[in-house]
């Protein structure tokens, strides 16, 4: 039996005609660290408040420990929470503001005092310890919140979005703190974010959601491998995988612009019955140096670069191929300038085929 | 920036103001002066600028002072003035902030025509219900206690109307995360939600306090002993008393106003942040 266990979880929220959540269906094991993820409005805070407690579930069952916790009070569900807006109790010094459900708790004051040490501490936040959250900065009140949660020992963490108001450089030195964090206590972790990196960087296991319903679950390497569709496909990787819409004739595939390419005859058997499907494939395989060209000389592709966007260690080309603007990744070895004419192949075992009409993956990559 | 334009606007309208708060304040500066003079004194110096000077400070100048606190009661009245507000207070902002933080936060039937009601409350003079008021404390048999006078004045619509404006736009989140820390929802309104809005209670207890020193109509309707007054009831008992002098009245009526201005000096920024604030939008 797993530590917490989804069955069928459902939310209808009063007015709405639509479910915000849709048979929800979840296994979580001790010491993981699950990631919610999704486009804005698909549920993951809905799930998330269902599970601590705040949001009533409509229909299916919850159980953390082998308990069903439906109609548990959120203090009594052995859960800590991380919010996105701290949440911290602003006329509270740091020190209250993480001891303060230790006292409500009957802590003795002691061990109170041990555990806040302990929690200042690894937080770093010894110097700012009598200081009030509003003289604190963004990185600093979250962490404050991450105190607060940790001190009790409570053995699953639910955090939304904790991150989201926090620059670009701290969101990622945090991102190493919670995750070093996470690997320390070993508290089972339910992450909700809306950046995939995030999802990607600390997960075990990914959760990614749309419109109430749950997408694929899976290690952050099998959803960028193998995408059971083509939302998630489309939603993990920066940039975003190429999208095209194909012909299947024959052993080839048949661009809109009228372009051919050769597929290997694994692929064209299952693609089998199929008149027209959808071909999807990472920026990082199309390829420009000249030994995959010789490679797979048989479906060559002429590309002319008309953006480019140079990031350093590496660099996205952008130009106009099978009726879409295509992205290709390439390293910073291979300088292309806007206005060039190169010319290209895509490496073949990585191509993803998805059904038009249900955007189901047909193939995926191997 | 401001322009020269704009700096010699403000000027002339700062002057301007100047003048005018003089003009308001010459009574209060008169009654000031007078409160430290025999009577004698008072009449001679009537018709001259002379009436707003205080006399020369020598032995005998609190001795309009000396008198009313000796000879009367006012000491005992000034007391039981500050008693009745101090709980008024305290059950003021329990009473009208546990109203005000179920309209803003908590869901039950008909919520928003309660609040409609309650604002409509707002514009219906105290001088309209008080006889209810005073039938109703009669029937209970609590007149002339301070149960009686107290009762009534607890509910406030005008205050449960702040409590509310300003608990709207409490953040959910941290009532969530007390609920975690194991806070009840009680200990959460006294411990959070209070301390979380201290402007507002504290504009709520001066409105409260300015009530209580103020008013004239309830005290008097609900106590007739002595030992109950309040000050402004007992000025009028003092003032009409024909031994008083109008040195004497003008140094009573001195200290009923004194405290009325020192908290308007003190708090005029809380008072004003707190009636500005509940105009805040709605989260
Ligand atoms: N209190 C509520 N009452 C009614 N509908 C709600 C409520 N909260 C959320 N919803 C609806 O439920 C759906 C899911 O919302 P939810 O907040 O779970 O999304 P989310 O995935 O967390 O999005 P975001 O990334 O923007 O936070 C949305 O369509 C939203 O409109
Ligand atoms: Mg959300």
């Amino acid at each position: 039996m797993s530590f917490i266990e989804l069955k069928n979880i459902n939310k209808k929220y009063k007015g709405n005609e639509k479910n915000s959540v849709t048979d929800f269906n979840l296994n979580i094991e001790e010491k993981e660290f699950i990631a919610f993820v999704g486009p804005s409005g698909c549920g993951k805070s809905t799930t998330l408040r269902m599970i601590a407690g705040f949001e009533d579930i409509t229909s299916g069952d919850l159980v953390i420990g082998g308990q069903r916790m439906n109609e548990t009070a959120p203090a009594e569900r052995g859960i800590s929470m991380v919010f996105q807006n701290y949440a911290l109790y602003p006329h509270m010094t740091v020190e209250k503001n993480i001891s303060y459900g230790l006292k409500n708790m009957k802590v003795p004051a002691e061990e109170i005092k041990k555990k806040v040490d302990w929690a200042v501490d690894i937080l770093g936040l010894t110097e700012y310890r009598y200081c009030k959250p509003k003289n604190l900065s963004g990185g600093q009140r979250q962490r404050v919140a991450l105190g607060r949660a940790i001190v009790k020992n409570q053995k699953l963490f639910l955090m939304d979005e904790p991150l989201s108001n926090l620059d670009a450089k701290l969101r990622v030195s945090m991102r190493n703190e919670i995750s070093q964090l996470h690997r320390k206590l070993g508290s089972t972790t339910i992450y909700v974010t809306h950046d995939q990196v995030e999802a990607m960087t600390m997960a075990d296991r990914i959760v990614i959601m749309k419109d109430g319903v749950i997408q694929q679950v899976g290690k952050p390497m099998e959803l960028y491998e193998h995408p059971d569709n083509k939302f998630v496909a489309g939603f993990i990787g920066s940039p975003q995988m190429n999208f095209y819409d194909v012909r299947v004739d024959g052993n080839c595939i048949i661009f809109t612009d009228g372009s051919r390419q050769k597929l290997s005859d694994s692929v064209i058997d299952k693609l089998k019955g199929y008149d027209s499907v959808i071909m999807g494939i990472r920026g990082e395989d199309l390829k420009f140096d000249e030994q995959n060209l010789g490679l797979f000389a048989d479906s060559l592709h002429k590309a002319a670069i008309n953006n480019t966007e140079i990031m350093g260690n590496e660099n996205n080309l952008y130009f106009e191929f099978g009726g879409i603007t295509s992205v290709a990744r390439v390293s910073k070895y291979e300088v292309s300038q806007i206005g060039d004419q190169v010319d290209f192949v895509f490496m073949p075992h990585k191509m993803h085929f998805f059904d038009k009409n249900t955007e189901k993956t047909i193939v995926s990559a191997q | 920036m401001l322009t020269k334009r704009q700096k010699r606007n403000n000027r002339i309208l700062a002057a301007v103001m100047l003048a005018a708060s003089l003009f308001f304040l010459f009574p209060v500066i008169w009654m000031l002066a007078n409160s430290f003079k025999p009577d004698a004194a008072i009449t001679a110096d009537m018709n001259s600028m002379r009436a707003f000077v205080p006399p020369a400070l020598n032995g005998d100048f609190f001795s309009n002072y000396v008198t009313i606190l000796t000879n009367t009661r006012f000491v005992r009245y000034m007391c039981n003035t500050l008693f009745y507000a101090a709980v008024l207070i305290v059950l003021g902002v329990i009473v009208n902030g546990l109203a005000g933080y179920a309209l803003a936060k908590i869901n039950f039937p008909f919520k928003d025509r309660w609040l409609m009601i309650i604002m409509l409350l707002m514009i219906v003079p105290m001088e309209t219900i008080i006889t209810i008021h005073f039938l109703f404390i009669a029937k209970l048999g609590l007149l002339n206690t301070v149960v009686g006078y107290v009762l009534p004045m607890i509910v406030n619509p005008f205050n449960i109307f702040l409590f509310r404006q300003v608990f709207v736009s409490l953040p959910d989140d941290v009532y969530e995360a007390a609920q975690l820390d194991h806070c009840s929802p009680i200990k959460y309104f006294f411990t959070m939600v209070l301390p979380m809005s201290q402007s507002v209670v504290a504009t709520v207890s001066v409105f409260t306090f300015l009530n209580v020193w103020n008013d004239y109509l309830w005290p008097s309707l609900v106590f007739t002993s002595s030992d109950l007054l309040t000050a402004q009831i007992g000025l009028n008992a003092i003032t009409s008393n024909d031994n008083t002098t109008t040195g004497q009245t003008l140094a009573v009526i001195t200290m009923v106003t004194i405290p009325v201005i020192l908290i308007y000096s003190f708090f005029s920024k809380q008072i004003v942040e707190g009636v500005v604030s509940t105009g805040s939008k709605e989260g």
